[in-house]
């Protein structure tokens, strides 16, 4: 389990996180969203032990993570802007993390060689950014962590390797229960990969709920009401769009509900459409005035 | 042997579930065959396990599957399909014809199709 509890931080003055406070459930696969510079890399730096909160905890397993060796041995991350040393090989980076991971498993490591297909004598400095990214999880896999923290991890890969890291990574999810906490922007693959979402805004986590939860939370309904008539003001809608007769409205409620309170109408057609994360996220923060602007070059 | 479509709308594990409910349904998983373990599946589709294990568990409920502790999920003989899916595919059918009388399809051509698929 992994817990940030009103974590503020700030830097000169400015304010990175702002109480924020986050859990994810012991192997379960977490998301972290959010806007650019809503804080996440933030958070992940702090899960990590490089920063150190100025208010609030942070812990993994129970355990404060600041300064703590023996924790930080069973968690394995993957930066946004990792670091290999000059002129190291992968297989020189090997044997540096074999001396910090006591469960570093050479049979993995093996394994892992056949898979991505990187020669291990090769400089990681001169192997492209992917192929970086690449070493980064074989790396990172083959310390066993019960922790695997990932800041836009595929970011870089190509369709391929991405598909081929995110099925290593579920597998070991699967296998080993491992706890995974993952920041992207790619909400289409977030929604294959999550079981949990928590949207970040402004320093602080706006929600965080199942993804099964988060998906029966809102909907998207489509309505022909009778006569032409318009969308009846008393209806909490979120959001509300029209093509022809078709009114399209977004509603804070399940399918069940939001079919019940628009049977009242009697409309003549009603149809309950699936949200995408995505459009969650969009509708989520819109009530945080971020959306897109309608500005024309 | 299922296939995500990322286009569709529906949710990740609803697309599971009629995929795996089509292969047993359609005989291609047949009685006490054994699925797919969780994980593999997992890893095969690169999907979080327990949105596969939520599939499961709700096929489970629907009686298409059942599952054996420490050995895995097999295929039901699809004699007791679920009563609600039934009523759900019957009210579909029933919208659809409607459709396809008012696109002038003939009530014959109906029943040969219906007749069709009852004898094959």
């Amino acid at each position: 389990m992994i817990e940030v509890k009103n974590v503020v931080k700030r830097f000169d003055g400015f304010t990175a996180l702002d109480g924020a406070s986050l859990s994810v459930p012991t192997g379960s696969v977490y998301g972290l969203v959010g806007p650019n510079g809503a804080g996440k890399s933030t958070i992940i730096r702090h899960l990590t032990g490089i920063y150190r909160q100025d208010e609030g905890s942070v812990a993994i397993g129970g355990e404060d993570v600041w300064e703590n060796a023996g924790l930080k041995a069973r968690v394995a991350a993957i930066p946004d802007d990792w670091y290999y040393f000059l002129q190291s090989t992968v297989r020189d980076m090997m044997r540096f993390y074999k001396g910090f991971y006591p469960r570093f498993s050479m049979e993995r490591y093996e394994k892992l060689k056949e898979v991505f297909s990187i020669d291990e004598k090769r400089v990681i400095r001169r192997l492209s950014k992917g192929m970086q990214k690449q070493v980064a999880f074989w790396l990172a896999l083959s310390c066993m962590p019960d922790y695997l923290i990932l800041d836009e991890p595929v970011d870089g890969l190509d369709p391929v390797m991405r598909r081929q890291v995110w099925s290593l990574v579920m597998g070991d999810v699967a296998e080993r229960g491992t706890t995974v906490l993952v920041s992207s922007h790619n909400l289409r693959e977030l929604e294959d990969v999550c079981d949990h979402v928590g949207i970040m805004d402004r320093g602080k986590v706006l929600l965080e709920r199942s993804l099964a939860q988060l998906q029966d939370n809102m909907v998207k309904m489509q309505v022909v009401f009778r006569d032409g008539q318009e969308v009846p003001a008393d209806l909490p809608v979120l959001h509300v769009s029209r093509v022809g007769r078709i009114h399209t409205l977004i509603m804070r409620m399940n399918a069940q509900e939001a079919a019940a309170r628009l049977a009242v109408y009697d409309p003549m057609l009603v149809d309950a459409v699936p949200l995408t994360l995505e459009e969650i996220f969009i509708y989520e923060l819109g009530g945080a005035d971020y959306a897109v602007k309608d500005i024309v070059l | 042997m299922i296939s995500l479509n990322y286009r569709d709308s529906r949710p990740i594990y609803e697309q599971i579930k009629d995929g795996l409910r089509k292969l047993i349904v359609t005989g291609a998983l047949g009685p006490d065959e054994k699925l797919p373990s969780v994980r593999a599946l997992a890893a095969q589709l690169a999907i979080n396990p327990n949105t596969i294990q939520r599939a499961y568990n709700e096929l489970e409920g629907e009686g298409y599957i059942y599952s054996v502790p420490g050995k895995g999920s097999f295929a039901a003989g699809n004699t007791d399909a679920d009563a609600q899916r039934r009523a759900e595919l019957l009210a579909r059918l029933r919208e659809l014809a409607a459709e396809l009388h008012y696109l002038g399809v003939s009530r014959q051509e109906l029943e040969t199709l219906i007749k069709e698929a009852y004898e094959s």
